[in-house]
């Protein structure tokens, strides 16, 4: 077992983990309870079934998440610790993900010759404006956008995926799925305040 | 300012230092490794035999390497059917004058395990020799949907392939990481590193270039073509700073070859075009000659994989010229009856060894015939060897693969033989 399969497989134990939070009933557990809970699931699913851990299914479903993925489940893993980022600093870093999805998937699909997926090989001017998204991002404390971008750079540069691609540390389809819903609903339930007032 | 906004800024500022090191570590693309060639003079000669011996099964996708001492290794993936769980990758080693007995690679449960992911099937097999002197064989996989869901895994063995280490998975897409399939001939970069064709068919259906290191990291990825034109590249190297890629065709009638080039020794690739050649939507395979014409072998009709050619091009695989034909069956499906006749016959003529038709007109019937049957002569993969002979292994029927090997001699009597223009 290579260093990068344990990465690959921890991050999916991590959401598989995190995955007990969403079950109403676990919500009233004191946090040592609730701690106890999802390390006992983190470990199960690292246990081998049939040579294959459960979260080697998972992993064989959706590949390794990517490090912004793993922000957000540890964001949600330290919620009940008292842990928690600003709800503007998440909106920004999930209308940031969703924007960068609807410009990177369809191209790294085949709709142009050109592949943006190449660059993240290491590719200079590339990581120069990624750099500058997240000096911007610092200047206007969207901290999660630079914690995330940070984390992924650093992640790669050391190598702690499988992939030598740095956009397969900064965004993954699961993340980019869930960050154009949030956005949306954000956008609905936005929209639905400010109109029905005027309904009445 | 909060100690939080610092922890920030420090954590950017040490990612930037360390991608800063990965990226002056990178090494560009400055050109192809020709393939040394020294061609040993005999008489003109044109066998074949069958590789695979195993009887009603499916078998398809093969792949060819040249051993160290001279004899080549095949390998290819069989199973009850394409996609089934049961399959295995299959190997084979050919003397000089007969296929040895065949060998399992690897299954679906071991290369799970290796990769610690879920896989569902196994496909195409390429090898390629590392500098060090190691086989490596890549294969795509499939963790979840159908082929365009598929990804390559690679195995590597320091024995000429009696053994081989633990299955690693490449990461080349980011979509899920799937849809990256191989099958064209594995090429080197002048500075040691692998070109991969691969091809993506998800959504798209479009050819890409791999660079893999030495240590199987990927380097780089290069799209060929793009939106639905073609897959299956195959790459023609003419000098260190030429080559031409062949592709297959995907996209709308007619069916003809895809074609692209480059003159900067693959840092930049023109606009795919459509050539003369007929393609029916079929993989298709080449070699250079050290003269600089290219050779290739396809299913030159515009429907159906029923007649295998093979082509001579002198102005780098803008123009082709059919210079024999491998197989040449009815392009309408017959009865079984007729299929199982002709089918027998021509196991047969393909190897001096079989003295029974009928068990294999019975394996193509197993894989040809739904109701009529149809010829299938597919999948062709051509290598040259260091002595300058030419081998060539194909489907044949979806039950077995075929093995044409040739010399030089051979090839020139073809090219003076055949017409100067192929009919329109």
């Amino acid at each position: 077992m290579m260093l990068t399969d344990v990465t690959g497989l921890c991050g999916h134990a991590s959401a598989l983990a995190a995955c007990v939070l969403l079950v109403p009933a676990v919500r009233s557990f004191t946090w040592q309870r609730l701690s106890w809970l999802m390390a006992a699931v983190f470990l199960l699913v690292l246990l081998p079934l049939n040579g294959l851990p459960l979260a080697g299914y998972t992993r064989g479903m959706v590949g390794d998440l990517s490090i912004t993925t793993l922000v957000l489940i540890g964001l949600a893993i330290l919620r009940p610790y008292g842990i928690v980022a600003t709800e503007k600093s998440r909106t920004q870093l999930l209308i940031f993900i969703a924007v960068v999805a609807l410009i990177f998937y369809p191209m790294t699909l085949g709709i142009s010759l050109y592949d943006p997926y190449r660059l993240g090989y290491g590719e200079a001017g590339f990581f120069s404006v990624v750099l500058l998204i997240a000096l911007l991002a610092w200047w206007r404390q969207s901290n999660l956008i630079v914690l995330s971008i940070a984390l992924a750079t650093l992640a790669w540069s050391l190598g702690v995926y499988e992939s030598n691609n740095a956009w397969d540390y900064f965004i993954d389809p699961l993340l980019a799925s869930y960050a154009a819903f949030a956005v949306l609903r954000k956008g609905w339930q936005g929209w639905r305040t400010k109109a029905l007032p005027a309904a009445r | 300012m909060p100690r939080k906004r610092l922890f920030l800024l420090a954590l950017l500022v040490l990612a930037s230092l360390a991608a800063t090191q990965k990226i002056a570590q990178r090494s560009l693309v400055n050109g192809f490794q020709q393939t040394a060639i020294a061609p040993v003079a005999s008489p003109a000669f044109l066998h074949s035999e069958f590789v695979s011996h195993q009887l009603n099964i499916a078998t398809h996708a093969a792949s060819l390497i040249e051993l160290n001492d001279g004899k080549l290794r095949a390998f290819w993936f069989a199973g009850s059917r394409e996609g089934a769980q049961d399959v295995t990758l299959r190997s084979a080693i050919f003397d000089g004058k007969n296929w040895g007995a065949e060998q399992t690679i690897i299954n679906r449960e071991q290369t799970q395990q290796g990769v610690w992911r879920y896989v569902k099937k196994l496909g195409n097999p390429v090898a390629a020799r590392r500098a060090d002197g190691a086989l490596v064989l890549y294969f795509v996989t499939v963790s979840l949907g159908g082929w365009a869901g598929s990804s390559i895994s690679v195995i590597t063995s320091r024995d000429e392939g009696v053994s081989w280490d633990t299955p690693r998975r490449l990461i080349t897409s980011p979509f899920i990481n799937i849809s990256t399939l191989i099958k064209g001939t594995p090429f080197s970069y002048a500075d040691g590193s692998f070109g991969l064709p691969v091809y993506h068919e998800f959504l798209g259906k479009f050819g890409e270039l791999l660079r893999i290191s030495q240590h199987g990291t990927v380097l780089d990825k290069q799209r060929l073509s793009s939106g639905k034109l073609g897959i299956q590249p195959v790459l023609l190297i003419t000098d260190s700073e030429h080559a031409t890629v062949l592709m297959r065709h995907t996209n709308a009638p007619p069916k003809r070859v895809i074609a692209t080039q480059t003159q900067d020794g693959g840092k930049t690739w023109r606009a795919p075009t459509k050539l003369a050649t007929a393609n029916p939507d079929a993989a298709l395979t080449g070699v250079s000659l050290p003269d600089g014409r290219m050779l290739a072998v396809l299913n030159n009709v515009a429907v159906g994989r029923h007649a295998l050619s093979l082509m001579v091009s002198s102005d780098r695989g803008m123009s082709w010229r059919s210079v024999y034909q491998f197989e040449q069956e009815s392009e309408v499906a017959v009865s079984a009856e007729k299929f199982a006749q002709r089918t027998a016959q021509l196991a047969m003529t393909s190897d001096a060894n079989v003295t029974d038709g009928a068990p294999y007109a019975a394996t193509a019937q197993r894989n040809k015939c739904p109701a009529l049957c149809d010829f299938e002569f597919s999948y062709p993969y051509l290598i040259q060897t260091q002595r300058g002979d030419f081998h060539l292994v194909y489907t044949w029927n979806r039950g077995l693969i075929k093995h044409v090997q040739f010399n030089a001699a051979w090839l020139e009597n073809q090219v003076l033989k055949a017409p100067q223009k192929d009919a329109p």
